[in-house]
């Protein structure tokens, strides 16, 4: 029998989310609870209604460490089933995947999933540094996110003929959208317009990535409570959200080790998303989606994500970009609160980040960034390198 | 009596960097410090040592020599215990039966081990590198340069060795300790007087003597000098006319130590023609002085003068001294990165690492590294992949960035992906590139090099990189 997938079986019912930014003042405990205290008062359960929990955070060694026991520990948990997940920067989508399918398949009525990252105790600014296992780290470079990220450029203006300077024009817009979102956003890390001549003009970091092609590092924490739509109404909820889809797709080598990919794409996108499409019941993601929140850790990933996820012809990005159909007032907003670009990535936090603004403006949350009529949104993230990389895409919408 | 011994093969490799001496003199100007200011000095790459060279110097010739030795000569290795040579062995691809021998004690140990080869029976390798640390300031700084030169020695090949003479003569003109791990150099009257009278000048005329060749009758000279200069000095009084190679390697590259006079060889044997007397003189607490007489074309001579007149200038004072340890930057926090390796995993995995061995599948495809079950998303079950050597596979640049976040000690750290003809493909880093970086496209080759420094615990690791396929032509000085 063909898996019939999650669409509606499981339904969010709170979520909470902390400002992200530099919070010296504030350790990874201080973040879990406080986006546990909103999503908790969110949700309208008593807090030992939760039945299981897992718990995202992909650098253990500078946060909180290993297990379960830190999130047990900083809520007090009663001696539930608890978990921690990891995979890059997918961690986040990875613990709400957790919690949605416990949900789902009836092993528990209420579940949290929850994301937390203490980025700034690095004493550096960029992502740390880590090993790739003993027998990698004989041979594969240990190059920084932005070098990984950087390298699709150049092979992108190979594949579609572009000239560097006008793919990086497209790249700039990327950011300056974001820029203009997280301006309006009280919970984002950056938050100041940023004029184009200064995206163009910064000092690389990677070739041919200025700084604010990148996207910020922050410290933050974000999460959820999932049940199922019965559950939900019987709290008396009326406007549900659902999970449509959560789908993953991993690299097993194909792309560094196949002579078939040419570098300019992220092949676990395309086929992440093919699935939530799928599960979801999406044929048209470009007319049917309402906005999206794509995993932006640099300009060029989010000029790519767009065609892989369908949401631009191939080799059409960088116009599409440039016409502004991806603007806040654009045909399909990308980043409405400002994306990585201006919440930073506190890796295992961000996927449950933009779930939130999902779920935000599904219920009309969303402020002044609130966009009219929105009924189905996507979230995305992208872990590792686009050449060896896990891809999520999750779908939510109402229910109806 | 035995049969003729042939130098059947000569390699040479010097790093890409070319110190302009004259930049090193004029940065050091207000403190009347720093000694020759003309021609180039070849410097290393943070990422090449002796081993790494010599293997470059080396890799020519192993296809066109089953080698069944090999002798790895220095005076600046890394490894005080770990061979190198036995690093070289799997680097090259060579047989685990392959016999192996580190020597060092002094620059002439490597025309010691030629001699060794060349009165063994056997074919044989000789590969001699140096990258030897000096104190910035010192003469020795400027006068030195890296480089490897390796000699394949057999019983036919374009070079008939005629005799040779050695003698042993503890002569100090410089030394260098465990203590003291930088030159301490003495008077050079002194060194110019003794070095000519007391050692070369007799170790060369026994050699004549025992070759049955006189001094005047030789073609090209590949003499190590002790100090610059001496040479005419020296050919005066032995009656030599021809042209010492070693003097145009130190103008263009400095003295390589160990390698020097080995690389002129070559450089004396790209210019000879069949019937040519060569003369290889070897100094260091002694001499060797060897005599060949050239019988044909020595394999790979003729890349050896090209290679010395290709390179990059380098102008920047202070990125030498960052490159050869004169100094010790603050490269921040990103630098503590922690790089420790595991024998076990260098004893599962190290051979096939350092020798780039990828599989070939049972379609015919070919991965890097190999796995259980392969990559080609034909296949789905495990399968024994057949042995690929892809270091002397020529790529092309699929991806690349130049990363300016990455910690590496001479930035900015390249690195992508590398597509070969045969199949495979690779993530690497690059080296050598030049300041305009490299494109998506471009022809590659590779290079072993160091893979990772653990400072902490004092140890490396080696793996290959992408170069440039060519290196541009240096500047003459």
């Amino acid at each position: 029998m063909m898996a019939t997938g999650i669409r509606d079986r499981v339904a969010i019912i709170g979520m909470g989310c902390t400002p992200f930014g530099e919070h010296w003042n504030k350790g990874p405990e201080d973040l879990m609870v406080e986006a546990f205290e909103e999503a908790v008062a969110d949700a309208g359960i008593e807090r030992l209604a939760i039945d299981a929990a897992w718990v995202g955070n992909a650098l253990d060694d500078i946060n909180v460490g290993n297990s379960a026991l830190p999130l047990a520990h900083a809520l007090r948990l009663r001696c539930i089933p608890v978990t921690r997940v990891e995979n890059m920067c997918a961690t986040g989508t990875e613990a709400l995947r957790a919690a949605t399918y416990a949900v789902a398949a009836g092993a528990v009525d209420i579940a949290l999933a929850l994301g937390v990252e203490k980025l700034k105790d690095t004493g550096y600014g960029g992502l740390p540094l880590k090993t790739k296992g003993l027998t990698n780290d004989l041979w594969m470079p240990y190059g920084s996110a932005p070098g990984t990220f950087a390298q699709l450029a150049g092979a992108y203006s190979a594949r579609h003929a572009l000239k560097a300077e006008d793919l990086k024009r497209a790249m700039a817009h990327v950011s300056w959208k974001s820029h203009q979102n997280g301006a309006l956003n009280p919970k984002a890390h950056l938050r100041k317009p940023i004029a184009m001549d200064a995206i163009l003009n910064a000092p690389l970091i990677a070739d041919p990535l200025g700084l604010f092609d990148c996207c910020g590092v922050s410290d933050g924490a974000a999460c959820a409570i999932v049940t199922t739509p019965d559950i939900a109404r019987g709290l008396g909820k009326s406007d549900i959200v659902t999970v449509k889809a959560i789908q993953l797709s991993a690299s097993n080598g194909w792309e560094t080790q196949f002579s078939a990919w040419d570098g300019s794409y992220v092949r676990n996108t395309r086929e992440a998303a093919r699935r939530a499409y799928d599960e979801a019941g999406i044929s048209d993601p470009r007319a049917e989606l309402s906005l999206t929140e794509v995993h932006d850790c640099f300009s060029i990933t989010e000029l790519v994500t767009m065609e892989d996820l369908g949401l631009a012809a191939d080799g059409r990005a960088p116009f599409d970009i440039l016409d502004g159909a991806f603007d806040r007032d654009g045909t399909l907003p990308c980043q409405i609160d400002g994306g990585l670009k201006c919440f930073g990535h506190p890796v295992g936090a961000s996927g449950l980040r933009m779930a939130y603004e999902i779920y935000s403006q599904l219920l009309d949350r969303g402020g002044e960034r609130q966009r009219q009529d929105v009924r189905l949104g996507l979230t995305h993230n992208l872990g590792g390198a686009p050449f060896n990389s896990v891809a999520a895409v999750s779908i939510l919408g109402r229910l109806n | 009596m035995t049969a003729d011994r042939f130098i059947h093969s000569i390699g040479g490799y010097l790093p890409s960097l070319r110190l302009a001496r004259k930049s090193a003199v004029s940065a050091l100007k207000w403190s009347g410090l720093g000694g020759v200011r003309e021609g180039y000095r070849a410097v290393a790459g943070w990422d090449e040592d002796p081993m790494t060279m010599a293997v470059e110097a080396a890799r020519t010739m192993t296809r066109e020599l089953e080698a069944e030795s090999l002798i790895f000569a220095s005076t600046s290795a890394y490894f005080t215990e770990r061979a190198q040579s036995g690093l070289m062995v799997d680097a090259l691809g060579l047989k685990r039966d392959t016999r192996s021998l580190d020597v060092a004690g002094s620059r002439r140990c490597a025309t010691t081990a030629l001699l060794q080869a060349l009165d063994g029976t056997k074919p044989a390798i000789v590969a001699a590198a140096d990258a030897r640390a000096t104190k910035p300031g010192s003469a020795h700084q400027l006068l030195f340069g890296d480089g490897a030169a390796a000699i394949g020695v057999g019983d036919n090949g374009g070079a008939r060795y005629l005799g040779s003479h050695s003698t042993t003569h503890d002569f100090i003109d410089f030394y260098a300790t465990r203590d003291h791990p930088t030159p301490y150099g003495y008077e050079e009257r002194f060194i110019r007087e003794t070095a000519v009278d007391a050692i070369l000048l007799p170790t060369i005329q026994a050699a004549c003597e025992a070759a049955g060749v006189a001094a005047a009758e030789i073609a090209y000279a590949a003499v190590a000098e002790p100090l610059t200069g001496i040479y005419p000095a020296l050919a005066r009084k032995l009656g030599l006319k021809a042209s010492n190679l070693a003097s145009d390697l130190f103008a263009q590259a400095g003295d390589l130590g160990a390698a020097h006079a080995s690389f002129a060889l070559g450089l004396a044997f790209a210019k000879a023609a069949p019937g040519d007397i060569v003369l290889l003189a070897g100094f260091g607490s002694g001499c060797d002085a060897l005599l060949f007489e050239v019988t044909g074309t020595v394999l790979g001579a003729a890349q050896m003068a090209v290679a010395l007149a290709q390179g990059s200038a380098l102008t920047d004072y202070v990125r030498f001294l960052n490159l050869s340890g004169g100094l010790d930057l603050a490269w921040g926090m990103r630098a503590e990165f922690e790089q420790k390796a595991q024998a076990t995993v260098i004893e599962r995995h190290g051979r096939d690492i350092i020798g780039f061995v990828g599989g070939r599948d049972s379609t015919g495809n070919v991965q890097f590294p190999k796995s259980r079950i392969p990559v080609n998303p034909a296949l789905s079950v495990p399968e024994t992949l057949e042995d690929v050597r892809l270091a002397e596979e020529i790529g092309q640049v699929v991806s690349v960035t130049a990363d300016r976040l990455n910690y590496t000690p001479d930035p900015p750290f390249y690195f992508g992906l590398v597509q070969f003809d045969n199949g495979a493909r690779v993530m690497v880093e690059f080296t050598d590139c030049p300041a305009s970086g490299l494109a998506v496209g471009d022809r590659v080759r590779m290079r072993l090099r160091i893979k990772s420094l653990d400072r902490r615990r004092g140890f490396r690791t080696y793996f290959w990189k992408a170069a440039p396929f060519e290196r541009p032509t240096l500047e003459k000085q």
